[in-house]
């Protein structure tokens, strides 16, 4: 049997051909885009920090794009497959999995650290580089680390550029002991106060620890630290109980929700101090938390990851975050994800190749980066556990209604008010 | 607050979910008219109450009608479905950071020899004896509280004299979430409060609520008094962070020796 070429079977054919031929041709006429998968809790109780998050991502990558992509690689662009873990820690596992099933290629996230452990687990599983944006519970890196030391896991996929819970502490404890020295004075009685969640407990146990290791010349009452349920309805109690202690500085770890009840409540048992000086928390500094609590929070100092005002273009960028996010400063929450974005452009940039996930983690290795908008102690870099340990917060007051770098001093753009002035 | 879950309640046998969601519209709507008006919130409480109580039938007549005589567990989807879709519409609507509402009242305390009084917690109490005063002369001085007893006694019964059950419920829905409202734009001076916060909100009104009796005007009282004293004595014996673990302790307390609440009928 001779196969005869009518004229029939080549209209089909080549039919057929041309649509098998021409169906992917508007993929491939759309510039090539490199994914990340960015999952932070944007709804639930955690939703302001994790809408900044996401909006300081998504800025960075417009940026990114703006000024030509990846230019390495012919100009890649970037793009954000988004998720929401919804405050619910056992989601983080669930929208990694999704976002690197729709194509993620690179993992960013996620501001609470249950939800970034469990997603720890994808990245390290699926070998999908993962870039913590935020999140400060020590053990997110140093548990992968460890297990690559012991020979149980192959590669570390897990970096981080945010300060670690350990050291929080030790930066606190460090910058309590310059603010009194610098203006000679010696409080015997400071009293710290935390909210009773994850993050509270974690953050006070690093301030404990490394007030202990430090073993400064000023005294923290150890053994009467307070602590409530977050989110509180009352702290009039908790108040009372500070109250009685007769503080010289109290020291509070807050939420924003705890904050707006703490702040008031202090003025309203007119509980005397020296000042008020936060080791590190939300709730102190935020345009939200200023508005409602206005001159409860003026003179406050608290120390946390901070935006380097110094630079002209953090205050360019401030800027358009202000008018995105309609009137929200340009801060922690926002500024680390921003500088995350960053971070892996320049990876991207330097990879070998960007289909090989290791390709990419020998790139992250040998980060070197300077463009941060966040204050830093040095260039972005990452250590043997996947830490960049120049990652430090900075000590901020609020002055006439404003939060301000004050502390430390190459860091500060005006003069601390500690003792805290006679109003 | 816990008033009006249990007016809801006592009336409908149906457990509204929603409570603290409503609330929390209350708490926003006296955050608006605060912040656009210019209206205290110790004044604004009846605007709020009148909002929440068109809430209250709009949802009544919508919803919760269609399901009255469906079984519990339809009840308690439905209700966690509406507290579900007003907590993310004030999402939606005011963003997630806490709010708090500014009152010139809450700066004021008064100093009695070693004690602080708070003038905003003095009247916000005050305030809610009032009303909670008011709904009990409502309900057992008016017609139309009579008529709202009677259908919540017996439904059948109330049907057979003649009494417009639907409306009653209607009305007595909107009553229970007026209360919320009134409670919401009192504590708003004073509790900030985030969309999120209706979760809390109905737990410690169903706290109180099953402490006082399911049911019982004076249970809703007297159990809202109980709660609090017993949080704030946790704290100052134990560790405040404890302080919640008296407050539901004294649930378990009530659940294994008067499960029908402390001023509740036993139902036969």
């Amino acid at each position: 049997m001779s196969t005869r070429l009518t004229r029939r079977t080549f209209l089909t054919t080549a039919v057929a051909g041309a649509a098998v031929a021409g169906f992917p041709l508007p993929l491939r006429g759309q510039p090539r885009t490199f994914k990340i998968g960015a999952v932070h809790p944007v709804t639930g109780p955690l939703a302001e920090p994790g809408q900044a998050c996401r909006l300081g991502a998504q800025m960075a990558v417009d940026a990114v794009n703006a000024a030509g992509g990846i230019k390495g690689k012919g100009g890649l662009r970037l793009e954000l497959i988004v998720g929401d873990t919804q405050t619910k820690p056992e989601n983080g596992r669930v929208e990694a999995e999704r976002v690197v099933s729709q194509g993620a290629q690179m993992l960013l996230g996620s501001f609470d650290s249950g939800s970034t452990a469990a997603m720890v687990s994808v990245a390290q599983q699926r070998r999908v580089p993962f870039l913590v944006d935020i999140a400060a519970a020590d053990p997110i890196t140093a548990n992968v680390a460890k297990s690559v030391r012991e020979g149980q896991q192959k590669v570390q996929y897990v970096y981080r550029n945010f300060p670690t819970g350990s050291s929080f502490g030790r930066r606190a404890v460090q910058y309590f002991t310059e603010i009194f020295a610098e203006v000679k004075v010696t409080p015997k009685r400071v009293v710290l106060m935390y909210c009773n969640d994850l993050f509270g407990q974690s953050q006070s146990r690093g301030f404990l620890a490394a007030y202990k290791a430090a073993r400064p010349a000023w005294t923290l009452l150890e053994d009467e630290v307070i602590a409530w349920p977050e989110p509180p309805s009352d702290l009039s109690t908790e108040v009372s109980k500070l109250k009685s202690l007769k503080p010289d500085v109290i020291a509070p770890i807050t939420r924003p929700a705890s904050a707006q009840l703490l702040l008031p409540e202090i003025r309203k048992q007119r509980v005397e101090s020296l000042g008020i000086v936060g080791p590190g928390s939300p709730g102190l500094y935020e345009a939200g938390q200023l508005a409602a609590l206005r001159e409860d929070l003026e003179y406050v100092l608290t120390s946390v990851p901070w935006a380097n005002f110094k630079n002209p273009k953090t205050n360019a960028v401030a800027e358009e975050y202000r008018k995105r996010s309609s009137g929200k400063t340009f801060d922690t929450n926002s500024g680390y994800s921003y500088d995350a974005i960053f971070v892996i452009a320049d990876v991207l940039e330097r990879a070998a190749k960007l289909d090989d996930p290791d390709a990419i983690v020998d790139a992250l290795r040998k980060t070197n980066y300077t463009g941060g908008l966040m204050q830093y102690g040095g260039p972005v870099v990452f250590n043997e556990i996947g830490d960049n340990p120049n990652a430090i917060p900075t000590m901020i007051q609020i002055l006439k209604q404003k939060p301000v770098a004050v502390w430390p001093k190459d860091a500060a753009l005006e003069k601390f008010a500690f003792p805290r002035p006679k109003a | 607050m816990a008033v009006g879950l249990t007016l809801i309640f006592g009336v409908m046998r149906v457990v509204n979910f929603a409570h603290g969601d409503m609330m929390v519209w209350g708490m926003y709507l006296a955050f608006l008219l605060a912040t656009r008006a210019g209206v205290d919130p110790y004044l604004s409480f009846v605007v709020c109450a009148a909002a929440l109580f068109g809430l209250g039938v709009v949802v009544q007549r919508g919803l919760v009608d269609r399901i009255v005589d469906a079984p519990h567990e339809m009840q308690i989807l439905l209700m966690l479905g509406v507290a579900l879709v007003l907590e993310n519409l004030a999402l939606l609507a005011f963003g997630p950071e806490p709010a708090r509402v500014r009152s010139p009242l809450v700066r004021l305390t008064w100093e009695l020899g070693p004690l602080y009084v708070d003038v905003a917690r003095l009247v916000t109490f005050a305030v809610a004896i009032l009303l909670t005063l008011a709904l009990w002369l409502f309900l057992f001085r008016t017609e139309l509280g009579r008529l709202i007893r009677a259908s919540a006694d017996n439904h059948y019964g109330a049907l057979v004299i003649g009494v417009d059950v639907r409306r009653i419920y209607a009305t007595a829905f909107g009553v229970g979430a007026a209360c919320v409202g009134a409670a919401g734009a009192l504590v708003s001076p004073i509790l900030p409060f985030q969309p999120v916060t209706g979760l809390s909100l109905s737990v410690t009104s169903f706290n109180i609520v099953i402490i006082g009796g399911m049911g019982s005007l004076v249970g809703a009282f007297i159990g809202g008094l109980l709660v609090s004293v017993a949080e704030s004595l946790g704290a100052v014996f134990l560790t405040p962070s404890l302080k919640e673990l008296f407050s539901f302790s004294l649930l378990i307390l009530i659940l294994l020796f008067r499960p029908a609440g402390l001023f509740g009928k036993r139902v036969p």
